[in-house]
């Protein structure tokens, strides 16, 4: 597994399905500020580490915040969650064909570290589901979609 | 009552200036083409109060540029951020250079260009030009990934900047430009057969869309994104 989290609490519950997992996680930085240049190197990240992944036919999945999609913390961490969403579903309609699953995992401030490394390593498991956005929570629920 | 487009000179942007000068904005018009004088000499010829910027949004000199035309018209009530460019291939086979040229076109220059705008802004309307695109496209890694990135602008502005500023998206699905008559004559043709309208929208379509989200009949309307694509986001 290739793993790109800047949150030790949250790699460290990663690493714990090291051995599950085969492809990519990338979880975005919740230290992304407001510069472009920031969020152009962020999502300068996750393209190259998903083009390693998918070129070597493993999986990929994107962490995100939920606040992160809905614009709640802000522009430059908003501009980042949703263009891995949409590119995540590039990503997947690329490789359906193949059975490689691009998927992206939304989670909360209060999401349980090891809820989202589970999530991962099941998104990771198998070829289907792929291009879905999975919430851990339920904050989402009547505000905007996707 | 001034109207700043960008990428003026491509067929979206032509049909912005135009059916924003009818509403009557004085039309700041920006691209870096050369296309772009005979774009703004033919709005020209049909009476509309068009300002020619050529500039490069990806720098700041591009920015200012356009900074510059915005003081001296004193006041800013609409953005339409339109420009953008495609550099399409599979993700596999996606080189860096044109994954970053489209996201600093696209949603970079974007970017820079409202922060830098903003502060001239009253009560007014930003609207961002996304696409249908944001939803998924097979060959289009970095554009639906700037489009996409879009929406996320378009969300956390609107948040920041209500009351007083509105920011929605729009986001077209396959429109008759340039870039879609580009596309060879057996591709356009099963892509059109896959929308339920059974044809390709008309840049004007787009254009009285943003002018109905530009103006105060929208007024309860911040922090959407709306596809204008006949349904494609739906048929198979």
């Amino acid at each position: 597994m290739t793993l790109r989290c800047h949150s030790p609490r949250l790699a460290a519950s990663l690493d714990a399905w090291r051995d599950e997992m085969t492809g990519l996680v990338f979880v975005a930085d919740d230290k992304t500020g407001e510069g472009w240049s920031e969020v152009a190197a962020e999502l300068t990240d996750a393209f190259h580490l998903a083009k390693q992944s998918l070129s070597n036919g493993l999986a990929v999945v994107f962490v995100v915040h939920s606040d992160d999609l809905l614009g709640r913390n802000g522009p430059g961490k908003a501009m980042v969650a949703t263009g891995l969403l949409s590119a995540a579903r590039t990503a997947a309609l690329e490789h359906r064909k193949a059975g490689v699953a691009v998927n992206v995992v939304a989670r909360e401030e209060a999401t349980d570290p090891s809820l989202v490394a589970r999530w991962c390593g099941f998104l990771m498991d198998g070829e289907l589901p792929t291009g879905q956005l999975i919430h851990l929570g339920s904050e989402h629920i009547g505000k905007a979609l996707p | 009552m001034t109207a700043v487009v960008t990428g003026a000179a491509g067929g979206i942007g032509r049909a912005l200036c135009r059916r924003l000068g009818q509403a009557g904005h004085d039309v700041v018009a920006v691209d870096l083409s050369s296309r772009l004088e005979d774009a703004v000499a033919m709005l020209e010829r049909e009476g509309f109060a068009i300002h020619l910027v050529e500039a490069d949004l990806t720098t700041a000199a591009g920015v200012e540029a356009v900074a510059g035309a915005v003081r001296r018209s004193g006041g800013l009530q609409v953005l339409v951020n339109n420009a953008g460019i495609t550099r399409d291939n599979r993700l596999v086979n996606l080189g860096e250079d044109d994954f970053k040229a489209v996201l600093d076109v696209n949603l970079g220059a974007a970017y820079q260009l409202t922060l830098t705008l903003v502060p001239m802004m009253g009560r007014a309307s930003i609207i961002n030009v996304s696409s249908r695109a944001y939803l998924g496209n097979f060959g289009q890694f970095n554009y639906s990934m700037s489009k996409g990135g879009l929406v996320g602008l378009t969300r956390a502005l609107a948040l920041q900047l209500a009351p007083a500023i509105r920011v929605n998206a729009v986001a077209p699905g396959l429109i008759a430009t340039e870039m879609a008559m580009g596309i060879p004559d057996d591709v356009r043709t099963r892509m059109i057969a896959a929308i339920p309208a059974d044809r390709m929208g008309e840049p004007e379509e787009v254009a009285e869309l943003v002018a109905f989200l530009a103006n105060d009949a929208s007024s309860y309307i911040t922090g959407e994104v709306i596809v204008i694509g006949g349904g494609r986001s739906l048929s198979r």
